[in-house]
């Protein structure tokens, strides 16, 4: 079943144009990679299914739903957590405050208490942290809370932006650890990466963006091997 | 001064100092999440003044719409203050509504927005003095509706003499000052606030619903504004229409002094305006304002972030 089905997609900002008629699906239980070279269009992509950007026109639909019919705030109710590019953890407050925060669209206080122990049982140092500043952290450590947050909301589908942008290789081999073991899980995710290569070995399908268009897709391993991508994006 | 009068008078500052406070924290409120100075706040102050009066089943003056008017029923003090408020923080919703939400929605510049909210505050002016005219009006003295004695003794042979009104004018206030607080750090939305105050965007992503906080913040921006127009309508008389809008400059003195955006700065900005105001020495209190400016010129010059403000960081 699709989680998440994207048809005939464009945005524009103004005269530009961010996405130009953009087609993808993401399958339960799927990693789905989205690469392409920067300002291609991945991070517009991402923020359109999350209701922060208004397409032109196209369809997105989620679990069946129109998505474009919801408020940012249903969309996250619904299921579908968003790790922004950056990580944007909340710096002024806690490292607990930012996961209860992830919760917003809980009420259910002994499973937002069970999940925040889940949280600190797969991230310890955020455990450790829990009453510092977000801002205090180091890099990795702030997309470790950026993707606790995200998965404090219970969502059936990750959308993750960048998670490795900016992390020294051993903080990435850390996160992408994380992300498979969260995939094992069960949990379905849209993985937008400027590291093509890891991106796609860690994905069962991907999509290459270029100039806002899907310009080719495929099994994660067939990309990774494919020339053309090789040459664009893998050096 | 003789002590028994610094005593007194630095009473009177915190009663003062107090009202500032919590006044100036709804500026801060609406300033922190949309990084606007709401030009409003001054004249919802007045309308809380004017409601109260009006829940206590007061009678209207000679001039205005609603002359020698008055509801048909009147509510106890205590009672009328909350009205009061709840009634000013509706029409600080309302405010949002028709000066900052269509603004806001079609991206205008933030300094539009200001110049807005200073007509809305404006017309507001205009209204009162159309529906009740010009003139000043006090509250029914408690004295008499509720029984207390209008000052209290403090000390033997020099009794030190504070009036009762400063006295419930500071517990409102710390009361007021503690619940905002409490509900700013301890509860949801409270913590919500602060996430959207920080980053609209990552807010939206969390599931906030930035739009309804937005109108709870006005709410509570207002309530809080109406009281403190109650306490000082309670202290000296409201004085006319254009009760709030000295005021309201005075409340804008305290949060730069205090550092914009900053709630403990509001509230320590707002102490140290009222304290500094009531050690002026009686022959100068004509200049009292000047003086109240002048501290606030100071510490600009050595701290252009105000006592506990942040630096500005340039938002992306």
């Amino acid at each position: 079943m699709n989680v998440l089905e994207i048809n005939n997609l464009s945005v524009s900002y103004g005269a530009v144009q961010a996405l130009i008629g953009v087609s993808l699906y993401v399958q339960r239980g799927e990693i789905v990679a989205l690469i392409g070279a920067n300002g291609a269009g991945k991070s517009t992509l991402l923020r359109t299914i999350s209701r922060l950007i208004k397409p032109k026109s196209g369809e997105i639909r989620y679990m069946g739903e129109d998505v474009l019919a919801m408020r940012a705030d249903t969309v996250v109710r619904k299921g579908v957590a968003h790790v922004p590019e950056g990580r944007r953890v909340l710096a002024r407050l806690s490292v607990e405050d930012n996961l209860l925060l992830g919760a917003y669209t809980r009420s259910n206080r002994p499973k937002i208490r069970e999940n925040l122990e889940r949280q600190y049982r797969r991230f310890p140092r955020l455990r450790e942290r829990r009453t510092q500043l977000a801002g205090t952290l180091s890099g990795g450590e702030q997309q470790m809370l950026a993707i606790a947050r995200a998965l404090m909301s219970e969502p059936q589908l990750l959308l993750l932006d960048e998670p490795s942008l900016g992390l020294a290789p051993i903080i990435v081999r850390d996160i992408f650890q994380i992300i498979r073991e969260l995939n094992a899980d069960g949990v379905t995710m849209l993985l937008v990466e400027q590291n093509a290569q890891l991106a796609l070995q860690n994905a069962q399908r991907g999509y290459v963006l270029e100039a806002g268009s899907v310009i080719l897709d495929g099994k994660g391993s067939d990309l990774v091997d494919d020339a053309r991508v090789r040459k664009a994006y893998l050096g | 001064m003789d002590f028994n009068v610094l005593i007194q008078n630095v009473f009177n500052g915190l009663a003062v100092g107090g009202v500032y406070a919590i006044f100036a924290l709804g500026y801060t409120l609406v300033f922190s999440i949309l990084g606007i100075i709401n030009f409003a706040h001054g004249a919802v102050f007045t309308l809380g003044a004017y409601f109260t009066y009006a829940f206590l089943g007061a009678r209207f003056g000679f001039n205005g719409l609603l002359a020698n008017q008055q509801l048909p029923f009147g509510v106890p003090f205590p009672l009328a203050t909350l009205f009061g408020g709840l009634a000013a923080g509706v029409i600080s919703v309302l405010i949002e509504r028709v000066a900052f939400r269509p603004l806001r929605n079609r991206g205008a510049d933030p300094l539009l927005t200001l110049v807005s909210s200073l007509g809305v505050a404006v017309a507001i002016v205009n209204v009162i003095q159309y529906l009740v005219g010009a003139e000043a009006y006090s509250y029914p003295s408690l004295t008499i509706s509720l029984g207390i004695p209008p000052s209290v003794m403090l000390g033997g042979e020099r009794p030190i003499v504070i009036r009762t009104v400063q006295i419930i004018i500071f517990s409102v206030s710390m009361v007021v000052l503690v619940l905002l607080t409490y509900f700013i750090n301890y509860t949801k939305v409270g913590k919500a606030l602060q996430a959207v105050a920080e980053d609209q965007i990552t807010s939206r992503l969390l599931g906030i619903n930035t739009d309804r906080l937005i109108v709870v913040t006005f709410f509570v921006s207002g309530f809080v504004g109406g009281i403190a127009g109650t306490l000082v309508g309670l202290s000296v008389s409201i004085t006319g229409p254009y009760f709030g809008i000295a005021f309201g400059l005075k409340g804008l003195a305290v949060i730069v002094l205090g550092g914009l955006g900053s709630v403990p700065g509001a509230v320590l900005g707002g102490l140290v305006i009222g304290l500094g105001e009531a050690l002026v020495p009686a022959q100068y209190v004509g200049y009292k304002d000047a003086i109240a400016f002048a501290v606030l010129f100071i510490v600009l010059l050595v701290r252009p972030r105000g006592i506990l403000g942040r630096t500005l960081v340039q938002k992306v």
